[in-house]
């Protein structure tokens, strides 16, 4: 009997599964030596996060309004990468929509009502005009998406500091940097989780649907996997490639809108939190599925909420980051080893 | 095992060991023996030809002879002492050198930049003049004309095929491998190189030639080697050869190449009106040259239309203009009697348009996909399929069914990737997939690239039912006894232009050569001139 190690072209989705699975318990067990080895007590620390985050009900609604955003960024970059582009831009949509929105709030009158789906739209909005240049510099001049996306994200960024401490500064002077508290809150929905969390699940499940169930999601499946395809068959690669990076940018400024409208409730610089970066690596762990966004989301809040929890057990910040890095570092080596099993065989006959 | 008896070349002298000798050769892949238990000996001043349907394990067998694959079992014994090679750079130190199907050459570079890429003997500081006089030099001193200065994106392939072999041999090759090296070239070109091949191993070298072109091998080897299922299954001097014989070796059995283009008793009778008719068509690419010049063509109903040429002389162009993924610059398509000069690849599908494309992996198939998204391309937006705007995964796999049983291709799990199909299964899928919503015409550019025998065979057939069942087909084809035995008229390609469409009875093979160089049908004397 001879061992060998084959590569498969494709791993079974339950090998990948569990490769995940240990690639995520390792990341942590490698975090833990190392805060073992900077002289911290890991289980210590660990029985403290699982506590605090699982044993009361205001953990877990912490936990609920991280995943909102993490939800709808990841969803936003999974679903430009149906077409085959990457947008690294959630951030700066994300900034796009959440201004859009705070504008419409704060020089509209009205009621709530009518307010709300307001300002819901113009997060879109914001959103799509955010990617709409890279998106027709990608379909007619070819220019890498991942470029200007990114580039975009600091425009984004500055223009909402500059707006939050300049022109649009809380009148009322009460916090620094910041706008005035909005008229208009988005309702709870359970404890502090307001309702932008079952409206990011609804809409990762609807664009799931729409990419499995509709002539539209069948043609950018494979437009999005061989344009070369697309074209043999006939199919408009280029308006399929705007309408989803369009789509994927409303859906990066929809989350946004409820972080600001839901969460913090007015517009200051560094409101997102990160989220749309953090969106690139829901993405990833979710293998690209709209789906999978939702339980990639909901370890990433996870880990953010641990952080926040270290944070309190004097652990510095950047262990967390590390953390999020050994995952992905971790899950990359999983996926890889995913593709190989060992065989036994028969010496070769003569 | 047969030494080389009978070959006409002068035999080494007594006591010279092969220059490569392998012995027990095994490699095994995922599911599949590549290579197992495989001798080879390749004697100074030979050439050896390596034989075999795909898949027989040729290429596996050179690729470990050049250092590409470890072996998982056996011995490389070169010039007499044991090698093993941990990558082509070694291989080509120790004189063993291979060209590929697909040239490796930097396209952006000039000649003598990609003779001298990666070169331990290039020096490390040299002005582009004195590298393309080091390469003129050589150039003469191997006797294989190239042109230093010009870029290799401006050369033809056969100049390329040039430069790749001079690549090798300025490293002082012994042994030079070329994998399938006529495939791209015109017959004269494939004359030179089989003249340059006589005079390297006339200077007491070898070459190994793997090829399922079973003429050319008896024209060109000393001896051949068979490989099927990837295990040797003979190696006999040529003289002792003939084409049945090696071609039953290769597939296990007797194969009959027969004429196709008889007509079964049910068979619908050629059209009288034509199913696709073009009118003065010129297409320009991008810069303005005109890549197909002033065709005018029609394809009649139940009738094979081969195309012959050169690959790049507007095959491509053709096969996308007459399934509607190219528009013409000018000029008109009649399709069925309707003008569709606008119309795109989607309206062509529609209209009952089949298409078998060159590549099918880069553009019939999206790989990384599931079987099932692959099969319903060109029916998913009709019933059962798709209704209305919705999208029905259950139909979608029963249809992948359908078509996946009858192109008899094993599918053991319909959402894995189409990639993981070979490629002869592949084939079939796509072509049985084209099948059923050609109508009208199938449209089927080297429809046997890279298929074995026998898969070549089952293609043929489908092409004959449907032929039979009143579709007009054209098949574009490098291989002119396939393009004899199936089609009813051979139009030549030739820099864009047909140069002339011949009956395929008592057409001339030689003739159609001379076309295929660039000369025109009307001129049957002079044409008849030049062969004499």
């Amino acid at each position: 009997m001879a061992i060998r190690v084959q590569r498969l072209p494709s791993a079974s989705p339950a090998i990948a599964l569990a490769a995940r699975a240990i690639a995520i318990l390792l990341a942590l067990v490698t975090a833990g030596l190392l805060l073992a080895a900077g002289g911290a007590q890991p289980l210590k620390l660990a029985q403290q996060v699982l506590k605090s985050t699982f044993g009361s009900g205001f953990g877990l609604e912490d936990v609920g309004l991280l995943v909102t955003p993490l939800i709808l960024t990841g969803l936003s970059v999974a679903v430009a990468l149906r077409i085959g582009a990457w947008n690294i831009g959630a951030e700066g949509q994300f900034y796009a929509g959440a201004f859009a929105a705070t504008g419409v709030a704060l020089f509209i009158p009205g009621p709530a009502i009518v307010m709300l789906p307001l300002m819901f739209v113009a997060g879109a909005l914001g959103g799509l005009v955010w990617i709409l240049v890279p998106t027709l510099a990608r379909a007619y001049a070819d220019v890498s998406e991942l470029i200007t996306t990114l580039l975009l994200n600091f425009v984004a960024t500055l223009l909402v500091y500059y707006v939050a401490t300049g022109p649009w500064l809380d009148p009322g002077g009460h916090a620094l940097g910041t706008t005035a508290r909005l008229k208009h809150d988005i309702p709870e929905f359970i404890g502090m989780v307001h309702w932008g969390f079952p409206i990011a699940m609804l809409l990762a499940v609807i664009t799931a649907a729409a990419f499995s169930f509709t002539r539209w999601g069948y043609e950018v499946r494979i437009a999005g996997s061989n344009p070369q395809a697309a074209k043999y068959a006939g199919m408009p690669f280029r308006r399929h490639l705007i309408v989803v990076m369009l789509l994927s940018g409303a859906i990066a400024g929809i989350a946004g809108m409820l972080e600001v409208a839901g969460t913090v409730h007015r517009l200051q610089g560094g409101i997102s939190n990160n989220f749309g970066y953090l969106g690139i690596m829901v993405a990833v762990l979710a293998r690209g599925s709209c789906i999978g966004v939702i339980a990639g989301a909901a370890l990433m809040a996870v880990i953010l909420n641990s952080g926040i929890i270290l944070q309190t057990q004097g652990v510095n910040t950047s262990t967390v980051l590390a953390i999020t890095g050994l995952i992905l570092f971790f899950t990359a080596i999983g996926d890889e080893l995913a593709h190989f099993r060992i065989v036994s065989s028969k010496p070769a006959e003569a | 095992m047969a030494m080389p008896e009978v070959t006409a070349r002068p035999r080494p002298a007594p006591g010279t060991p092969p220059l490569v000798q392998l012995r027990g050769i095994a490699k095994y892949f995922p599911g599949v023996v590549a290579n197992q238990d495989v001798d080879l000996e390749v004697w100074p001043g030979e050439i050896h030809a390596l034989l075999g349907e795909n898949g027989a394990g040729k290429s596996t067998l050179m690729n470990i002879l050049t250092g590409i694959y470890q072996p998982d079992a056996g011995e490389i014994i070169i010039d007499g002492y044991l090698k093993s090679f941990a990558s082509p750079v070694e291989a080509i130190a120790a004189g063993i050198g291979m060209v590929h199907q697909h040239f490796k050459l930097v396209r952006a570079f000039t000649v003598a930049e990609n003779i001298h890429l990666g070169w331990s003997e290039t020096p490390r500081r040299i002005s582009p003049q004195e590298l393309e006089a080091r390469t003129a030099q050589l150039s003469a001193s191997l006797n294989l004309a190239v042109r230093p200065g010009a870029r290799v994106d401006e050369l033809s392939t056969g100049e390329q095929q040039r430069v790749e072999i001079l690549r090798v041999l300025a490293r002082k090759a012994r042994v030079l491998i070329l994998d399938e090296p006529t495939a791209v070239l015109t017959p004269s070109e494939a004359r030179e190189l089989f003249k340059a091949l006589k005079e390297f191993v006339a200077r007491g070298n070898a070459v190994i030639f793997i090829s399922h072109k079973l003429d050319e091998v008896l024209e060109i080897s000393d001896r051949i080697t068979v490989l099927r299922g990837g295990h040797k299954v003979a190696t006999e001097p040529t003289s002792a050869c003939s084409e049945t014989m090696l071609a039953k070796l290769m597939v296990g059995h007797e194969i009959v190449l027969d004429d196709l283009r008889a007509r079964g008793p049910n068979a619908v009778a050629r059209s009288n009106e034509p199913v696709v008719g073009l009118r003065e068509v010129t297409v320009r690419d991008g810069s303005g040259h005109a890549v197909l010049n002033n065709i005018s063509l029609d394809i009649a109903g139940g009738e094979i239309l081969g195309i012959a040429g050169v690959a790049g002389n507007g095959q491509k162009e053709l096969s996308e203009l007459l399934t509607g993924m190219r528009v013409a610059s000018s000029g008109q398509i009649m399709l069925g009697g309707r003008d569709v000069s606008a119309s795109g690849a989607a309206d062509f599908a529609d209209f009952g348009v089949g298409h078998i494309p060159e590549d099918r992996l880069r553009s019939g198939l999206a790989p990384a996909l599931s079987v099932t998204d692959n099969a319903v391309i060109r029916e998913y937006d009709r019933p059962p399929v798709s209704l209305g705007p919705w999208y029905r995964p259950r139909a979608a796999a029963a249809l992948a069914r359908k078509i996946a049983e009858a192109a008899s291709v094993m599918v053991p799990n319909y959402s894995m990737p189409i990639r993981n199909l070979s490629g002869g299964n592949q084939q079939r899928f796509v072509a049985r997939r084209e099948m059923r919503i050609a109508t009208k015409l199938l449209v089927a550019a080297y429809p046997s690239r890279g298929l074995d025998v026998g898969a070549i065979n089952t293609m043929m057939r489908y092409f004959v039912e449907l032929r039979d069942a009143g579709v007009g087909i054209v098949v574009i084809s490098e291989e002119l006894e396939e393009l004899f035995n199936l089609s009813d008229r051979i139009a030549v390609m030739f820099h864009g232009e047909i140069m002339g469409i011949v009956d395929t009875a008592g057409a001339d093979i030689e003739r159609i050569g001379l076309m295929m160089g660039g000369q025109r049908a009307t001129s049957p004397a002079r044409a008849a001139a030049m062969v004499h």
